[in-house]
């Protein structure tokens, strides 16, 4: 559990990331790093939204499974990866570099999900 | 309402709610909105039918209920306006009061407020003026010749009140010249042109109303003539300036479109504002999944980020088995694309930004 949280922290070390949260597909928080501006049971509940109106529109029209997700708006954005039955969502400020975060996210999201088969 | 009949409520809220999600469809959403606008939640009664509306767009219902929980706004604004007009009266509040009753079509409130807004104010034209604005909607809608008389008459006196108002003069100038007044309306123009020399409208209305031919300037029988044949004299000058811009609009969309659609690895390539949508690439007719899919995934991206206070959502990538598809929203006009893995997302997103930002011109009643 203590890598999870980790890995979580490590990603709002990086720059441009303004917190990072593992959250179940039905909105818990598994590890949150969050400023302090944001609080993790929205950005929970909001990424719950976010997956779960997405994926049922995708898998009623046949497309299958959305794995990740980057949205882009003016004053910030966000990616959301998809692992198993939970999500990792990083939050950026508007000047990050989004290539460097969608890589730092996957890689993130791996050592997750190796970390949560071991425990 | 006390404790237990509000848990009870609440219970009920979240059972709709989570019904909402897992099961959509416009009853659903629906039902959900009218609790909340049972409990007076007009704005969240709103944004449940907005959410509605992003997943069934032709739905009827929903669309009375987004008019329904807007006039229970506006109800909810008019009577903060009272409290504050109660508190300090002055003539900008009984303008705000005004204008929300006009929206509203609460004629009878309407003029009560007025009213008491000359007998405080005796020389703020205000008052006439909106009077004036809501006989002319009267007017407009129903082509009644009293209406359009009474129209004229608070205008007139608006103007009278305020010769700098450019408002009150504007709204008699269009009204003069559609009835077939041209003389009587370009004398108000005249005026407006004098106000404010650099307007680009009132250049071009000016224009348009020297092209059109006087009937007199007898106002009451050309509105009796109105009334009688059901239609208006002259045509507003809008939609001889404005229909070929957005012919033109179109037209670039469609362009935009093709050129995506024919860019490595694009498989899908959609324009929508609206409930129409323009489509390009391999997709069958207007129920085509993808469609869905780009609109869901647009109003859900605006939501997430709009409730995290971080603006509204302008770009989207949603990468999955099916590859990726790209949204790009600017205002209500969105474009989206599905391309295979591999596509050039960068420049896919570039020319989807192309086409929604060539698409203002398409702001306002015009749908592709």
């Amino acid at each position: 559990m203590s890598k999870i949280h980790d890995c979580v922290a490590e990603l709002h070390r990086l720059p441009g990331v303004k917190g990072a949260a593992l959250i179940t597909n039905d909105g818990l928080v598994v590890a949150s790093s969050l400023a302090e501006s944001l609080q993790s049971d929205v950005i929970s509940g909001l990424t719950s939204y976010l997956l779960m109106t997405t994926q049922r529109c995708l898998e009623e029209g046949g497309l299958g499974k959305a794995t990740q997700y980057v949205l882009t708006a003016t004053h910030g954005k966000a990616i959301v990866v998809s692992i198993d039955d939970s999500s990792l969502v990083l939050m950026l400020d508007q000047f990050a570099d989004l290539a460097a975060a969608r890589r730092e996210a996957s890689e993130a999201a791996q050592r997750i999900r190796r970390a949560s088969r071991l425990a | 309402m006390h404790l237990i009949q509000r848990m009870k409520v609440w219970k009920e809220l979240r059972l709709l709610e989570q019904r909402a999600r897992e099961e959509p469809s416009p009853s659903t959403f629906v039902d959900l909105g009218q609790v909340y606008l049972n409990l007076d939640m007009h704005d969240k009664a709103h944004r449940v039918a907005e959410d509605g509306l992003a997943l069934f767009p032709k739905a009827t219902e929903l669309r009375q209920l987004v008019d329904c929980a807007k006039r229970g706004q506006r109800r909810q604004q008019a009577a903060e306006l009272r409290a504050r007009l109660t508190r300090s009266p002055n003539g900008k509040l009984y303008r705000e009061l005004a204008q929300l009753y006009v929206e509203l079509g609460d004629t009878t409130t309407l003029h009560a407020v007025c009213q008491e807004w000359s007998v405080r104010f005796p020389g703020d034209a205000g008052a006439w003026l909106a009077i004036g604005q809501a006989r002319l909607l009267n007017f407009y809608r129903d082509l009644a010749a009293r209406e359009g008389q009474e129209a004229v008459r608070c205008l007139e006196r608006a103007v009278r009140m305020d010769e700098t108002d450019p408002q009150a003069r504007k709204l008699l100038g269009e009204l003069l010249y559609r009835i077939g007044a041209v003389r009587s309306a370009k004398v108000h123009l005249d005026a407006l042109r004098q106000l404010d020399q650099s307007d680009p409208e009132i250049a071009a209305l000016l224009e348009h109303v020297g092209n059109l031919a006087d009937h007199g300037d007898d106002i009451k029988a050309l509105l009796g003539g109105v009334e009688e044949q059901g239609c208006l004299l002259h045509p507003p000058a809008t939609t001889n300036v404005a229909a070929p811009r957005q012919e033109e609009s179109v037209a670039r969309v469609r362009e935009g479109l093709a050129g995506i659609a024919e860019l490595a690895g694009v498989r899908k390539a959609t324009f929508i504002k609206g409930s129409r949508a323009l489509v390009k690439g391999a997709i069958r007719d207007g129920r085509d999944p993808f469609l869905r899919v780009v609109r869901v995934v647009a109003k859900a991206a605006h939501r997430f980020t709009r409730r995290l206070d971080i603006g509204s959502a302008s770009k989207t990538v949603v990468d999955g088995d099916f590859g990726h598809i790209c949204v790009c929203v600017y205002g209500d006009a969105l474009a989206g694309a599905q391309c295979d893995r591999g596509a050039d997302l960068d420049r896919v997103m570039a020319e989807l930004q192309e086409i929604v930002a060539g698409a203002l011109h398409l702001v306002g009643g015009g749908e592709p």
